[in-house]
């Protein structure tokens, strides 16, 4: 894996006055009501919050697969409210490394095949494509699973082959929704462990969670309520895999 | 182009594993294709089998000839004037004055009854010229053909067609077996060779002897004249125009029968070329409508692909928000689906293909008809299903590409 450097107040994403506006039987609802935040490249944030807080809004946002209604969303310094569907694409490729509950592999596709997927989307070869797949398994301790299923894996190796997945881009940020929720606490805390790890090398980890025993691996914690931030300070009593 | 080759590279691998993870849906889903594609290229094959069976019989009828039959005038009956006659001094006339004319064969025709041993057939009984066997193109199987001293002997000789020689004989060797043909005693000199059947006709089904023969033994429906003619078959030589030499042959009978400017022919003349473009039309038109038939399980089909393709972008609605998320653009999941149903449908149109060929193989065989699947029709066929694919696959493939990334994603 390669190691990044720290690169300290550098802000990777920011949102200023953060709207977006569902409609939904005729009626307004503001699922995300005026954000602001900012968040340093090499953090690792908690976002927290109840369902219908609106932090899965702020969560596809922030992971351009939505754009705010109003406000800006500014990541790596690009608004993304002014893409098209085609450059937030790219942008997600390129960018942006996501780790989902239900891990989200394809059926009856080797590990390896898995982890390729990002790459056929910038159109590099398959022999290249196989090779870096098959170090980000690597380096992610699965290097004798690489012709693996799905269905032939454990949860925690299935969730780690969809970290290989998100890393294979070399992305600057990972957005991990409930990475965790379909684990149990001995692999959640082995993935955990993985994210911090993986934080330390230098990438930016955005994580989901409403566990508040899984935000104490973060080094910051965000919550929302009703659209809006209400809470954003640093973890006191930061949890470290043992 | 080379984009379209790394999509194709990328996209063939992902579509084969869909495929395959719904292997039995793909196979019935498959089958409407390749029965499509089936009866297309058998449509195609039979039609061709048919043009290809229509000119054969035509060539068997003699390859380049004119055809006159006399016309007589008639009123209630009855004919009312001598004109309308054919004679063979018409025939020697033509052969005279018409350029390009390598022979001429004139003929009576009459239906008999042959009894040979306590067995009888009804044939066709031809009284014909030396001339006949080389405007016709026929040759004896065994034995020989009329000479010129048997018209002018008005010998009691006769040749059979290879049906009327198994009925009557058996696998005996009838040459100088003696039979009866109306009565009137005749000897066995040849049989002919097989032709086969044009039109529904038996050609082999036929007994031949010379003209003067029939003249005198079997006029029960001659013409009045001494030297009157049912047909005259006129050949040419090969390069000739048939239809400058049927213009001549008009001309020459006009002037014999002295038919004015404006009266209608008392004669009519057809050449060979006008009967391969007659029923050249007539199976072309068969052949449009087998066709036209058939593209209907083709449509039918490719809707069915259309069918499957939108049931598997609502199944795989999840991989799709999955796939968008890891940076798939929305002309990456088009074209997927596009490749996936395009797959879908060559590989129907392969097998389809393949079946075509064996049953056309086995329809030749049963039919003695020859039905072709040529080189170029399998390929317009392969290339026929891609596009089928392509075409019934848009719909789905776009619907699939049009999928908000997050709602694909939250979808069971």
């Amino acid at each position: 894996m390669k190691t990044k450097p720290k690169m300290a107040n550098k802000p990777l994403l920011q949102a200023r006055d953060l709207v977006k506006d569902y409609v939904i039987g005729g009626e307004v609802v503001h699922a995300v009501n005026g954000v602001d935040l900012t968040i340093q490249a090499g953090e690792f944030v908690a976002i927290m919050g109840a369902s219908g807080s609106g932090k899965s809004t702020f969560m596809n946002i922030a992971g351009c697969l939505d754009t705010p209604t109003t406000g800006q969303l500014l990541l790596d310094g690009v608004d993304t409210g002014l893409l098209d569907s085609d450059a937030l694409a790219d942008i997600r490729n390129r960018k942006i490394g996501f780790v989902f509950q239900q891990f989200n592999l394809l059926a009856r596709t080797s590990a390896l095949d898995n982890v390729a997927v990002p790459l056929i989307y910038r159109g590099i070869s398959t022999g290249e494509r196989r090779a870096k797949a098959g170090a980000a398994l690597e380096n992610l301790g699965l290097a004798d699973r690489l012709s693996h299923t799905p269905a032939k894996l454990s949860g925690g190796q299935q969730q780690r082959v969809a970290i290989a997945r998100a890393l294979v881009t070399d992305p600057l940020m990972l957005l991990a929704d409930e990475p965790t929720g379909a684990l149990d606490s001995q692999t959640s805390e082995d993935i955990m462990g993985v994210f911090q790890s993986l934080n330390d090398q230098g990438i930016t980890v955005l994580l989901v969670t409403h566990e508040a025993e899984i935000a104490q691996y973060a080094g910051r914690r965000i919550v929302f309520r009703d659209g809006k931030l209400i809470e954003d300070a640093a973890v006191a009593d930061r949890r470290r895999k043992r | 182009m080379r984009q379209w080759i790394a999509t194709l590279s990328t996209n063939i691998p992902v579509a084969l594993i869909a495929l395959r993870t719904n292997l039995m849906r793909s196979i019935l889903t498959t089958l409407g294709v390749m029965i499509g594609v089936l009866a297309v290229i058998l449509a195609v094959a039979i039609g061709e089998g048919a043009k290809v069976s229509v000119s054969d019989s035509i060539n068997s009828l003699g390859s380049n000839m004119a055809l006159v039959f006399p016309q007589p005038e008639n009123q209630g009956g009855r004919r009312t004037t001598d004109r309308g006659r054919l004679t063979e001094r018409d025939a020697i006339a033509i052969q005279r004055l018409v350029p390009g004319v390598s022979d001429i064969a004139p003929q009576l025709r009459n239906s008999v009854q042959i009894v040979v041993a306590g067995r009888n057939a009804n044939t066709a009984a031809m009284g014909v010229t030396p001339g006949y066997a080389r405007v016709s193109n026929l040759n004896t199987e065994i034995g020989r053909f009329i000479t010129d001293a048997d018209v002018r002997t008005a010998a009691r000789v006769v040749i059979l067609g290879p049906t009327v020689a198994g009925k009557l004989f058996g696998s005996f060797d009838p040459i100088g077996q003696e039979l009866r043909i109306n009565r009137v005693p005749m000897k066995v000199v040849g049989v002919l060779e097989a032709k086969g059947s044009s039109f529904g006709n038996d050609n082999d089904d036929v007994a031949i002897m010379p003209l003067s023969t029939a003249r005198q033994r079997f006029a029960s429906s001659a013409p009045q004249g001494p030297d009157d003619l049912h047909v005259l078959s006129v050949g040419f030589e090969d390069g000739v125009d048939l239809g400058v030499a049927k213009q001549r042959i008009k001309t020459v009978l006009r002037e014999r029968n002295r038919v004015s400017p404006g009266e209608v022919d008392p004669f009519s003349v057809r050449t060979t070329e006008e009967f391969m473009k007659e029923t050249g039309q007539v199976t072309a038109i068969l052949q449009a409508v087998l066709v036209g038939i058939a593209s209907i399980s083709l449509l039918v089909g490719g809707i069915g692909i259309m069918n499957i393709m939108l049931v598997s972008v609502t199944e795989r609605t999840r991989e799709i928000g999955l796939r968008m998320a890891l940076g798939a653009k929305r002309r990456d999941i088009r074209n997927q689906f596009l490749v996936e149903a395009a797959v879908l449908c060559t590989i129907g149109g392969a097998i389809g293909l393949v079946l075509a060929a064996i049953l056309s193989r086995v329809i030749a065989n049963l039919g003695e008809f020859p039905v072709p699947v040529g080189a170029q029709t399998s390929i317009l066929a392969i290339l026929f299903s891609a596009v089928i694919g392509l075409a019934f696959g848009s719909y789905p493939a776009i619907r699939a590409s049009r999928l908000s990334p997050i709602e694909a994603l939250r979808s069971e």
